[in-house]
């Protein structure tokens, strides 16, 4: 199996509140990867830990077997791991376009001072904007664009910086039906085309549809890990949910 | 057609600034002109960092006063001919800028103000103490560059140099707003942290747009010093002057290149009416503040953005983006 992120003994505290225990994950690289776990149980502290938001207080996180404990956020996007937010995060005063072709890497002084919006940025650009369905938005303000969209655009912003492995913080929260399910086609199309998914969800139709692993987080630690029909009979996950 | 008409309306305008000198009635009118591009260069300078990051720093006059001392000493301490000073002292205020960029650019929001004031206020201390070297209170002056030019001379010649160095500056705000050096900077502006996930390495745009408007606000301030020559601390770092940058910056628009000159034209032409009918009172700091504030009630993104959604309401209506074709709405259809 090809090594792709993975955490050991990965610890946050805020305070006395220890928010990630020791957590000792192993995604599936090239699959769909699902991290569920009751609110409150350290899922989005260990993803802003694993993607350099916040400094972990020990432990260790790699991805294709390269440190990227304590790196820099720019760096861990660098090394091929993209991310979208718990609320959904754009460029409000940005237009459309502009919002993605803030995600264009530019390579040295030269790239760097280059006119941004190039025709191959913003072909690429346009790609993506038309493969989750807001290209006839491109010129729209994004403050204007309603939540759905927002919450498609910011996928869009992701896929413009190439990531090999995304990462996805409840992609459902707060929209309609359809638009989940044209989120979880598109998920199924990208992983098809070889990228990593690690989805932090809430909804468990579409966790137990979408992924091909699923590790389940409580109280900061995970408590069970498998296929997803493995996971949901589990009494250890049963008990954190449930209380049963 | 839109771009023709930009070229034309920004050669009106080139012509318009090179000609005013002649028909300038007097010196003083042409002196008031002098301070009025000098503000336009502060404040686009501030523009670099202010406008780009939405790093707002009270503090730019730390830059305005080491430039204009840094000039001033080179010339009458180690005998550097006066543009060549002018040049070198922006050179020791970038040196300069890159750990002061790196301390005060590690807070955001409110602290960074703060620690930019801060910097402001222990340079005015230091300059005023350090009395061998500096004058103190007393003064330095300056050597005057062209000493055989008699005072109007003197302003028409300042008048042009003020105006190449805002070119200069403008140009440099012109090219990084292009670049995708800039789309990364107003990322920033709008979400650090989204911009940081999205791989801009932020800390370093920042420093990179920090030092550059640091050496830039650091050469009109030693242009000031050869054209003024005279310097006070209590004048050079003021935090009124920083202030002044940032309103002006405010009020024209901070997203505009113009925005800061239009600034420094309406604020520059209202303080030198109220000094000139109010004398030495302070009422022209209060006009200012209630400049200030109207700005931020009513026009928080500046005049120019006003004017511009202003002359859009009066023109033909666009529909609204929620407004979807037939078509548009197949195109949304689930996959």
């Amino acid at each position: 199996m090809t090594a792709g992120l993975e955490t050991r003994e990965l610890t946050k505290a805020f305070g006395g509140v220890v928010a990630v225990d020791h957590a000792t994950v192993s995604f599936r690289h090239g699959k769909v990867n699902a991290l569920i776990g009751p609110n409150g149980s350290g899922k989005t502290t260990f993803f802003n830990c694993v993607t350099g938001m916040i400094r972990p207080d020990s432990g260790t996180a790699s991805y294709r077997g390269k440190d990227i404990t304590r790196t820099a956020p720019h760096r861990v996007a660098a090394a091929g791991i993209g991310r979208s937010f718990q609320l959904c995060r754009i460029f409000p005063r940005m237009t459309v376009m502009e919002n993605l072709l803030a995600a264009v890497r530019p390579q040295g002084i030269g790239a760097l001072l280059r006119r941004s919006g190039g025709a191959a940025d913003v072909e690429r650009a346009r790609g993506w904007l038309h493969r989750v369905g807001i290209d006839h938005l491109e010129a729209a303000e994004a403050r204007d664009l309603s939540y759905g969209q927002q919450k498609l655009l910011e996928l869009a912003g992701v896929l413009m910086a190439e990531p090999e492995t995304i990462m996805l913080d409840e992609p459902a929260g707060g929209v309609n039906p359809a638009l989940i399910d044209r989120i979880a086609a598109l998920v199924r199309e990208l992983n098809a085309e070889g990228r990593t998914f690690i989805v932090v969800e809430h909804n468990m139709e579409l966790v137990m549809s979408l992924s091909d692993h699923v590790v389940v987080f409580d109280r900061g630690r995970p408590i069970a890990e498998g296929p997803p029909a493995d996971v949901q009979s589990d009494p250890a996950v049963l008990e954190a949910y449930l209380g049963v | 057609m839109r771009s023709a008409s930009r070229w034309v309306a920004l050669a009106v305008g080139v012509a318009l600034v090179l000609a005013f000198p002649l028909v300038s009635p007097n010196a003083y009118i042409l002196s008031a002109a002098v301070v009025i591009l000098h503000y336009a260069v502060l404040s686009t300078s501030w523009n670099v960092v202010g406008g780009f990051t939405g790093y707002i720093s009270l503090g730019h006059a730390a830059y305005f006063g080491l430039g204009a001392y840094g000039t001033a000493l080179l010339i009458t301490r180690a005998g550097v001919p006066s543009f060549l000073a002018l040049g070198l002292a922006g050179l020791v205020v970038a040196v300069l800028a890159v750990p002061i960029g790196i301390a005060a650019l590690r807070v955001r929001g409110a602290s960074f103000v703060i620690v930019s004031i801060a910097l402001v206020l222990i340079l005015l201390l230091v300059f005023q103490s350090w009395r061998e070297v500096t004058g103190g209170s007393d003064g330095l002056v300056v050597p005057r560059p062209f000493p055989e030019l008699l005072r109007p001379q003197h302003h028409l010649v300042f008048f042009y140099l003020f105006a190449a160095l805002l070119a200069l500056v403008l140009l440099a705000w012109w090219t990084i707003d292009r670049s995708r050096f800039g789309m990364g900077l107003k990322a920033i502006r709008e979400d650090e942290d989204k911009a940081q996930a999205l791989g801009v390495p932020t800390f370093a745009y920042k420093l990179a747009a920090f030092v550059l408007s640091a050496t830039f606000t650091a050469l009109g301030g030693g242009m000031y010093a050869l054209w003024f020559g005279d310097l006070d601390p209590v004048f050079q770092f003021s935090i009124l002057i920083g202030s002044y940058m940032v309103l002006m910056a405010l009020l024209g628009g901070v997203r505009h290149l113009f925005g800061p000159v239009l600034g420094a034209l309406v604020v520059g032409v209202a303080l030198e009416f109220f000094k000139q009918q109010y004398g030495d009172t302070q009422f022209h700091l209060v006009a200012t503040g209630l400049l200030l504030g109207v700005v931020v009630l009513f026009m928080p993104d500046g005049v120019i953005p006003a004017v511009r959604g202003l002359l859009a309401r009066r023109g033909p209506q666009q529909s609204s983006i929620r407004e979807v074709s037939a078509a548009e709405l197949q195109k949304e259809r689930v996959p």
